[in-house]
Order: structure tokens, then C-alpha cells, then sequence
């Protein structure tokens, strides 16, 4: 019998600083479900990282390992953070309310950001990289896939994503209360983050100056600078291309900050007090935030932008009903498939044990009647059998269901074991079966 | 001294103005497309008054020569302020700028009424003097508008320092539009001043005419000012926050000169 659980943290529960401690790029988050595995070799995990959230999904045995705290110090040691820098703003989630939540994260509708399609990408490479770590089985095999063919279904059958307002739009919006024109500006991409690139597209519609692209790795810099019709740029160059830009656009995987203010003071002079329009969408923040204090520059980080873009999200309630309904239809199937998968072996032991102990009672009885015929003694077999179904009839209609869907299939499963003291039953097969058995 | 007749067509232009700097503003909250019609038509409607006032006022007196008297050239100076407030909406849309403006050609409009009537002064119609005022009033002007838009450059600053009231209330134009603006004011408000108080200077020097100590302490002040905000393209240090402070302190002093001016015998010199 396996426990589903959740820890993390999001946009909700946790500021940008918090978050982008415990944010994980990609190879972080290869080696930390190497580490998970390595430690917790019984239990299933998918780790979840995004701008907006860390969260680790876990399955394990019910009395297995690890436990919510065991999960808790595995995010402190990896990152390196204390755990009381970070726990007041960490969520859990048990069974049921795991899969509600992953439905409802992958639909976008926990996004800061409703509609953004972008989540379902992220939820399906952390189970990609889940996969590829082993770290997933019989749980979160099933449940990864049915919340990415949910995330699916929601943007297909809702409006949710038509008319929204995004990230990319809000920064050129931002970009207009600052300049009038930018025939004239400089655009710097810092970084190839997937969103920045949603933004470098809007701000190339508004046909700059010149376009910059900015990247450690070359060749990926001249890709893109192919891409956006733009000029590559050298990393080693930065504070240069910082002196000439109007606009930067920045997303690095770095883990520190590589704008700072110390960095930054001195070019202000070269670029004679020019306003600047800092884009800031790196998770950890690539530009130290006191470097927005700086007179004439202005530092957005992504959490100014979405709070923006969140604003509007009033606007949609019927898509975000359609959409809730469909979650929640989602949820009920899928935790009801998943209390079947988990109570059939069970529900056959059940069925098995009583239809042996009706046919034992027919046994006995028909050694009491020695005259009676072949065919009334087919009568008599039909009539144990179906006075044994239809007493097992509503107790399993209710296990499989799930009667209360809140209440934990361990729960029921352990109570179906002791009322019909089935473990006694399943003890008993095993040693039947055991090769050493007489 | 203007007559009872322009005195209440005045009065009327005022609350024409005041009512469409009240509707004007009510945008901030609520942008309405029949708001901005009828602070438009409220502002027209002030403007042609007062060009009545003027026209009746000049037919009274029997010169057509502008700024003949302080009436005569406060009601001037209110309606081009106006007129160019509009122009600047209609070519570069500063939504806010009617803000600001509105308030000070009601202003103006008030004082042409109350300084009119109770200390009428008629102008010396020398040239020099002509010169002088024209050019003087012109650079109050243009000063005028660079601490409107300073002001709104203010407002739009802080709001996207705040970040959550950055999409609030209505677009009131781009920091370098607004930055634009408050330069090409200053530069025009700047020239004119300059000439003004040359011509100022000549006659109080030459023709030994006398004026007020502190209307040029005041005056030599707003020259200071705008020198500094003109200076920032030379020390960028001063673009920015600092330029707009420094064309809303300007257009204070200014409005003390003007006061100053006003409550002089003979409307500063003579």
C-alpha cells in the first residue's frame, strides 16, 4: 500500500528571495533525484521547478521512508539552506489532495499567471527527468501522465489561455511608460530562458535600434541572434553592452547574481544617466535588487511582472469554471481508478475467502443429504454463490467507489484486513505458496 | 479698467475652465470617452470666451496692441497656455497635462479679474517695455508647462518605482516623452526669459526705471533654475527625477514674480 505526498512551495506561500534559494536548474535537479534515489531507494519522486514553485512529489510505502521532516532536510542539505529560513512557508499534502493539486498546478490554474501554457512543458520535463533517474514506478508513473493529458485537456476544451494578458506583454507595457520610441534603443538578451524569449519576441516587434544577445554558451547566442535578426554579444563584454543598452532582458541559469550593484553604480556615468529598463527573469534573480534603487534604472524581477498579468485574471471567470470542473472530474476518476488498483488484490482475497468458506458449509451440507440430485446440487452451488455475492455486494461497491473520497484508501484497506482478517488470509496463502512449506 | 460685462464673461470663461479641469481630472479614476469630449468642449468654450473678453476689452480701451495692461495680458497669458496645452494633447497625448495647466489659466483667468479691477496698471507701449513684457510672460509660459509635465514626470516616475501602481489610472505619457517636453519648454521658457530680463535690465538701468528688489531676486532665481535644468544635457546627472523637480521649483518662483508684479504700482516698473 503506497502514500502519496507533496512538499513544497510557491509564488503563494513563499517571496522571490525565498524561492530562489531552493530553486533547482536542470542539472540541480538531475542531481538532486540521483541523491533522492540513492537515499530513499523504495519511494518514487518528481521534483517540480519552475520560476513560480518547488515542489517534490513523492510515493511511498505507508509506513516507508521519507517522511515529511526527512523531505524537509533534503531540500536544506542540497541547497544548503538552513530549514528554518524556509519552513513557515512550505506546504504539504497528503493522498488526495496531492493529485488535486498537480491537476490544478499543470491546468495553470496555481499559475500567477492563468492560462500560461508554459507549466505543462515544465510539469512534463520534471517527470521526464524523473524517468530518466528511475525515480518513477506504479504511482507516479500513472499519476504524471494523467495530470499532463489533464493539463492538455484544459487548454484545448477552455478559453483559458485565449485573451490573456502575459508576462511579455506586461514588460513591453512597462517598456512604453518608459520610452516613447525605440528606433533609436538597445535591446540586450541576456540568457536563453524560455520566457525571455517570449519577451525578446514581443520587444522585436517594436523594431529597436539594435537587438544584443548575450550568451555564455556562443553558439546557442548565435542561434538566437539569427533567430530575432539581432547581434550576438560576448558574456566577457557585459558591463559594455550594459553601457549601450536601453533595454535588458535577462533569464540565466546562473546561481548568483551576475548584474550587481557595485557592478552596475559605475557604468551609470558612461551611459550618462540614461534611463534603463532592467528585465529580471531569472529565478535565482540575475540582478542584485538594490540595483534598482539606482536613480533612472528600473528593475522589474518576474514577480512585479506576473502581479501585474495576475490582476487581470478576474476578468475570466467561466474559463476558470470550465476549467475547475474539468480538474475536478479528473481528480474524482483518477483517485477512484487508483482505490481500485489499490483494494483489488484485497477485494479478490475477500471474494476468494468467502466463496471458499460457502463452499466448505455446501460441502458439509450435501454430505448430510446423500439422495439428493445433480441438478439440485447445481442449485444449491448457484444459491451459496450469489447469497455470497450479494453480502459482499454494497461493502466492495463502497471500497471501490471510495464512499468519502477523503478518506485515504490505507484507511480503508487496513479496516477491510481486520474486519475480515484478511492479513491472516494473505499470511496464510504466502506460506501455502512458500517453496519450504510442507 | 475692464467692465462689469467682461468682468462676468470672465467669471463664466472661469468656471468653464475650472469645470473642465474637475471632469479632466475625474479620468484618473474612471477613463470615459464622454469625460474627455466634455472637459474638451468646457475648455473650448473657456477659451473662446475669453478671446470675447479680450476682443471687447481691446475694442473698450482703444488699442488693439496685446499686453497693453495687466488685464489684458493675464488673460492672454492664461488662454495661449490653454491653447497650447491642447496642441501638445492633440499632437503628443500627455493625458494628465490638463491637470495642471487647467488649474493655472484659472488661475490666471482669477487674477486678470480681481488684479484688474483693483490694480489696474496700463502698460509703458514703449517698445523695449513691449519687448520686455512679451518676452517675460512668454518664458512664464513655457515655464508653466515645463512644471506641469515635470509634475506628471514625477508622478509616472514614482509609479513605476512602485511597481504595483505602474498600470494604475491612466497612461500619462512615456518618461522620455514627458522628459522631451519638459526640455523644449525650458529651452523656449528659457530664451525668452533670458530676453526679458536683458531688456528688464537695460531699462532699469538706462531709462532709470524702477522695479521691486525682490521681483528680480525672484527672477534672477527661475533664470538659475532653468540654467541648472538646461545644464543636464552637459552633466546628465541633473536628467530625470532631478530636471522635474527643479521645472516645478522654477514654475513656483515664477508664480512669485508674477505676484510680485502684480501687486507693484505700475505692474513692476514704469
Amino acid at each position: 500500500m503506497q502514500r502519496l505526498l507533496l512538499l513544497g512551495l510557491n509564488h503563494t506561500t513563499a517571496p522571490l528571495d525565498v524561492r530562489e534559494k531552493l530553486a533547482f536548474n536542470a542539472q540541480q535537479a538531475r542531481e538532486a533525484m540521483s541523491a533522492f534515489r540513492e537515499r530513499f531507494s523504495d519511494s518514487e519522486a518528481v521534483l517540480l521547478s519552475t520560476c513560480n514553485r518547488v515542489e517534490l512529489y513523492v510515493a511511498r510505502a505507508v509506513h516507508g521512508h521519507p517522511r515529511v521532516e526527512e523531505m524537509v532536510e533534503f531540500l536544506s542539505a542540497f541547497h544548503r539552506v538552513p530549514a528554518e529560513r524556509f519552513r513557515t512557508h512550505l506546504y504539504e499534502k497528503l493522498e488526495r489532495d496531492v493529485v488535486a493539486h498537480l491537476f490544478t498546478v499543470v491546468s495553470s490554474l496555481d499559475s500567477m499567471v492563468l492560462g500560461e501554457t508554459q507549466i505543462l512543458g515544465q510539469v512534463r520535463s520534471a517527470y521526464d527527468s524523473a524517468r530518466e533517474a528511475s525515480a518513477v514506478g506504479a504511482i507516479l508513473n500513472p499519476l504524471f501522465q494523467r495530470a499532463i493529458s489533464v493539463g492538455k485537456q484544459v487548454m484545448t476544451q477552455t478559453s483559458l489561455n485565449e485573451g490573456r494578458v502575459s508576462v511579455a506583454s506586461v514588460a513591453v507595457d512597462y517598456a512604453r511608460k518608459i520610452f516613447d520610441h525605440f528606433n533609436d534603443k538597445t535591446v540586450l538578451s541576456i540568457g536563453a530562458g524560455e520566457v525571455a524569449q517570449l519577451v525578446l519576441q514581443h520587444f522585436t516587434k517594436l523594431a529597436p535600434g539594435k537587438l544584443l544577445i548575450c550568451n555564455r554558451d556562443p553558439q546557442k547566442g548565435q542561434d538566437l541572434a539569427q533567430e530575432f535578426n539581432g547581434t550576438p554579444a560576448t558574456f566577457e563584454h557585459l558591463a559594455e553592452h550594459l553601457t549601450k543598452a536601453d533595454v535588458v532582458i535577462t533569464s540565466t541559469g546562473s546561481p548568483h547574481a551576475i548584474i550587481t550593484r557595485s557592478d552596475f553604480e559605475p557604468l551609470l556615468k558612461q551611459r550618462r544617466y540614461r534611463p534603463i529598463f532592467i528585465i529580471d527573469l531569472a529565478v535565482p534573480r540575475d540582478v542584485e535588487a538594490s540595483v534598482g534603487d539606482l536613480e533612472n534604472v528600473y528593475l522589474y524581477n518576474i514577480d512585479d511582472l506576473q502581479h501585474v498579468v495576475s490582476t487581470t485574471q478576474s476578468q475570466r471567470t467561466d474559463a476558470v469554471e470550465s476549467a475547475r470542473a474539468i480538474v475536478s472530474q479528473q481528480v474524482d476518476d483518477f483517485v477512484a481508478w487508483h482505490r481500485t488498483r489499490e483494494m483489488g488484490p484485497a477485494i479478490d482475497r475477500l471474494y476468494k475467502r468467502y466463496h471458499a468458506l460457502a463452499q466448505e458449509e455446501l460441502a458439509r451440507t450435501l454430505k448430510k443429504l446423500p439422495q439428493i440430485t445433480d441438478a439440485e446440487k447445481e442449485h444449491l452451488a448457484e444459491l451459496t454463490r450469489r447469497i455470497v455475492n450479494k453480502l459482499l455486494h454494497d461493502p466492495i461497491t463502497a471500497l471501490r467507489s471510495g464512499g468519502d473520497q477523503h478518506t485515504s484508501a490505507a484507511a480503508y484497506l487496513h479496516a477491510l484486513e481486520k474486519l475480515f482478517a484478511l492479513n491472516d488470509d494473505a499470511e496464510k496463502s504466502k506460506e501455502d505458496e512458500s517453496p519450504d512449506s510442507p | 479698467m475692464p467692465t462689469i460685462g467682461q468682468l462676468t464673461l470672465l467669471v463664466i470663461a472661469v468656471a468653464f475652465f475650472a469645470t473642465s479641469g474637475a471632469i479632466s481630472l475625474s479620468r484618473f479614476w474612471h477613463e470615459r470617452n464622454g469625460a474627455r469630449i466634455a472637459a474638451k468642449a468646457c475648455g473650448w468654450s473657456g477659451v473662446v470666451l475669453g478671446v470675447i473678453v479680450l476682443l471687447w476689452h481691446n475694442a473698450t480701451r482703444g488699442s488693439w496692441l496685446p499686453l497693453g495692461d495687466n488685464f489684458d495680458t493675464l488673460i492672454w497669458l492664461g488662454l495661449l497656455l490653454a491653447v497650447f496645452s491642447f496642441y501638445v494633447q492633440r499632437t503628443k497625448p500627455i493625458i494628465g497635462l490638463d491637470w495642471f495647466t487647467t488649474p493655472i489659466v484659472t488661475l490666471l483667468l482669477l487674477a486678470a479679474a480681481i488684479f484688474g479691477r483693483t490694480q489696474p496698471h496700463e502698460y509703458v507701449s514703449t517698445t523695449w517695455s513691449w519687448v520686455h513684457r512679451v518676452s517675460a510672460y512668454g518664458g512664464a509660459l513655457a515655464f508653466f508647462v515645463a512644471g506641469a509635465v515635470g509634475v506628471l514626470y514625477l508622478i509616472v516616475n514614482h509609479r513605476l518605482r512602485d511597481k504595483k501602481l505602474a498600470m494604475a489610472g491612466p497612461n500619462l505619457g512615456s518618461l522620455e516623452r514627458l522628459e522631451h517636453v519638459t526640455f523644449t519648454s525650458t529651452t523656449v521658457g528659457f530664451a525668452l526669459l533670458t530676453i526679458g530680463a536683458i531688456t528688464g535690465f537695460i531699462q532699469l538701468v538706462f531709462k532709470h526705471e524702477h522695479t521691486s528688489m525682490a521681483k528680480i531676486v525672484l527672477t534672477v532665481g527661475v533664470w538659475l533654475v532653468y540654467a541648472l535644468v538646461l545644464h543636464s544635457p552637459i552633466n546628465p546627472s541633473f536628467r530625470g527625477r532631478k530636471t522635474a523637480m527643479l521645472s516645478v521649483l522654477g514654475v513656483l518662483l515664477m508664480i512669485g514674480v508674477l505676484v510680485i508684479v502684480q501687486l507693484m504700482p505700475a505692474g513692476g516698473s514704469h
